[in-house]
């Protein structure tokens, strides 16, 4: 799937956390971010009012623990469609 | 490809897998791999060498090795690894100087480990002739070296004196105490030949525990390290990385199963997909279960008891993180699941080999596979098959005075759980359909891609399949370059396989601290229970069922 931004996503042990060095969005579960992710979008004017912008969130593995890392290497990828 | 430990077990595993395999051609590129010798106190301290404690691992294609100094050959087997697995390191952004630092202490600690364990007293067996001949041989003679290959050595000797009917005179039931004297004579001459007296020793006592104890020894010492010198331990931890020795060593593994295969093509692709039967059977029952009993007696949370029915059914750490990620979890569930995963594993790789070897000493290859799918973490898993099948081949050798060739229980225990490692993929991308689409549904909104199941996948199998299928290949269409490709292929499946194998140990014990108990609550009785109450016995019910009659074959003296 093609996505027309993407994003890193973290968790800091209180929050979702999904940003691109330019602007962070935070939502205490994914359906808040997705909120507040497509609120910043719509406030930001990068796409067009109405259009259907697919995200692309990574999840940043760094942020687990190192002694973890060693017995898997992926958490989760999410693509979202967000209608702004 | 080159910033995970997954993907670095492939690579350093088919590093040396082409350079063993380079024998072929008549070069040897790994004979300068040290090894342990099995010595004893005594004679040690009657004349120290270190070529008494280690030898270097060169076979026929390697002569150029042959005057290698045994702690040369040591030296060189730690930069090597020091470099390699350094590099790797690097690659993975850990703390390259502190990573080296604590391999450093790591390799010497595992290495002590390993030649104290090698002592006599602790691993030699006796010789088949003082189990099934003593009245004539003694109750008291073991064995330095592989025990067929000492029996060998006592039939040529024997054949070569020609002493053979007296001794067997002295064997007959109604013999006479003038024949069994003249058969005890004819036996001590036996024991005189220079070769026979190289490698057997008469002790008064031995515990007979086979390479098991090396083993359990690092493991000692690194629980050690861990729970009583906590200062020490985090600053190995840097390097303490089982998952990474562990998987490098199933990749040496695969070259091992491939060697054996040659000899017994059928017999292991059976137990490949009888592994396979049994784990994809096993993960219905276990999931379930566990997820229900966590939801209804536990009234643990619906994530709480996804992460843990995964963690505690299919493949620990690795499966609580992969389910956490596929039901979008907070990330602190699977590390607070994993830290009990880690403490409990290390609590059935000391029990469990023990206890199957001692309640089922005739059924080895259930008993292996049984462990691969009980024993979290394939550090702990390969670990525990490892005590596994050392200890079962020794009782079964001290009770029959038959060998099992060594390594098959070990392969069952490994090929269960490189099912569930596989499977793992799959189940995950399962569960974060249901999650996304159907728990917590948010139409049109978020989509699973396909690429999770490949993002999951445990890439140090490939490795293992490649070592694997390639010398059933060189079985298959090149018989004639058999015994070129064994030269190599055993001095990486063999020492560097067994070198992984005791690092692992001894990292398992660095990095587990019981103290992470405290505080767990109801997941760690839940654990306890499920683990020992339904994932224990279940696993052994389905094992039997598809490994029953499975035997490993025998060694004969005349086997090399």
């Amino acid at each position: 799937m093609k996505a027309d931004l993407e994003l890193r996503l973290t968790h800091d042990g209180r929050v979702w956390i999904a940003g691109n060095g330019d602007w962070q969005a935070q939502g205490a579960s994914l359906g808040e971010l997705d909120s507040e992710v497509r609120r910043l979008l719509r406030d930001s004017g990068t796409f067009a009012r109405g259009r259907r912008v697919v995200v692309f969130m990574g999840f940043d593995f760094e942020t687990i623990p190192t002694w973890l890392r060693q017995y898997h290497t992926h958490y989760f990828n999410r693509y979202v469609s967000l209608d702004l | 490809m080159l910033t995970t430990e997954d993907w670095w077990a492939v690579w350093l595993g088919l590093i040396m897998f082409f350079a063993g395999m380079l024998t072929i051609w008549g070069v040897d590129l790994v004979g300068w791999m040290a090894k342990t010798k099995t010595w004893e106190w005594s004679r040690f301290w009657d004349d120290p060498a270190w070529g008494k404690l280690l030898g270097v691992a060169h076979g026929k294609k390697g002569k150029a090795y042959e005057g290698l100094h045994p702690l040369a050959g040591l030296i060189i087997t730690f930069l090597v690894f020091a470099t390699l697995t350094g590099i790797g390191a690097y690659f993975q952004k850990l703390n390259v100087k502190r990573y080296l630092l604590g391999f450093t202490c790591l390799f010497f600690i595992t290495w002590a480990s390993w030649i104290i364990g090698h002592e006599a007293h602790f691993k030699a067996l006796k010789t088949g002739q003082s189990i099934t001949q003593s009245q004539v041989w003694g109750d008291d003679l073991y064995c330095l070296t592989k025990v067929h290959k000492c029996s060998a050595l006592i039939a040529k000797a024997t054949d070569k004196l020609g002493v053979g009917p007296v001794i067997e005179a002295g064997l007959k039931p109604d013999a006479t105490p003038d024949e069994i004297a003249a058969a005890k004579a004819a036996a001590a001459q036996v024991l005189a030949d220079k070769k026979v007296k190289k490698k057997t020793i008469r002790m008064s006592w031995g515990l007979q525990l086979g390479g098991g104890f090396s083993y359990i020894l690092a493991l000692v010492v690194g629980l050690f390290i861990g729970n009583f010198m906590k200062g020490f331990a985090a600053f190995l931890k840097e390097a303490a990385k089982p998952e990474w020795f562990i998987k490098t060593a199933i990749v040496y593994l695969g070259i091992k199963l491939g060697l054996m295969s040659m000899k017994a093509t059928g017999f292991a692709l059976e137990l490949a997909l009888a592994g396979a039967a049994a784990t994809f059977v096993a993960y219905l029952l276990f999931w379930p279960i566990v997820y229900t009993l966590g939801r209804k007696a536990f009234r643990l949370g619906r994530d709480a008891s996804a992460v843990l029915s995964s963690g505690i059914s299919i493949c620990g750490v690795s499966a609580a993180i992969a389910t956490a990620g596929a039901i979008r979890a907070k990330p602190i569930l699977p590390v607070a699941v994993s830290m009990l995963i880690v403490v409990f594993a290390m609590i059935e790789l000391v029990i469990l080999p023990t206890f199957y070897a001692t309640v089922a000493p005739d059924q080895p290859i259930v008993n292996g596979a049984a462990m691969g799918m009980t024993v979290k973490t394939d550090g702990a898993d390969a670990a525990a098959g490892a005590i596994l099948d050392e200890m079962m081949v020794a009782n079964h050798y001290r009770a029959t005075g038959e060998r099992w060739e060594s390594d098959w229980i070990l392969s069952a225990a490994i090929l269960t759980k490189i099912w569930i490692d596989v499977f793992i993929g799959v189940w995950a991308f399962v569960l974060s359909l249901i999650w996304v689409y159907k728990v917590e549904r948010k139409p049109g909104q978020e989509h699973v891609g396909a690429s999770e199941i490949w993002f999951r996948f445990p890439k140090f199998v490939i490795g293992y399949f490649i070592a694997w299928f390639f010398y059933v290949g060189i079985a298959v269409w090149f018989p004639d370059a058999i015994k070129a490709a064994s030269s190599g292929a055993k001095v990486v499946q063999s020492p560097m396989r067994k070198m992984m194998f005791m690092l692992t140990f001894a990292a398992i014990g660095v990095i587990t601290d019981f103290s992470k108990l405290k505080g767990m609550g109801r997941l760690a009785v839940l654990y306890a229970i499920a683990l020992f109450v339904i994932i224990a016995p279940i696993a052994y019910l389905v094992a039997w069922i598809f490994h029953h009659g499975m035997m490993p074959p025998v060694v004969t003296a005349a086997a090399g």
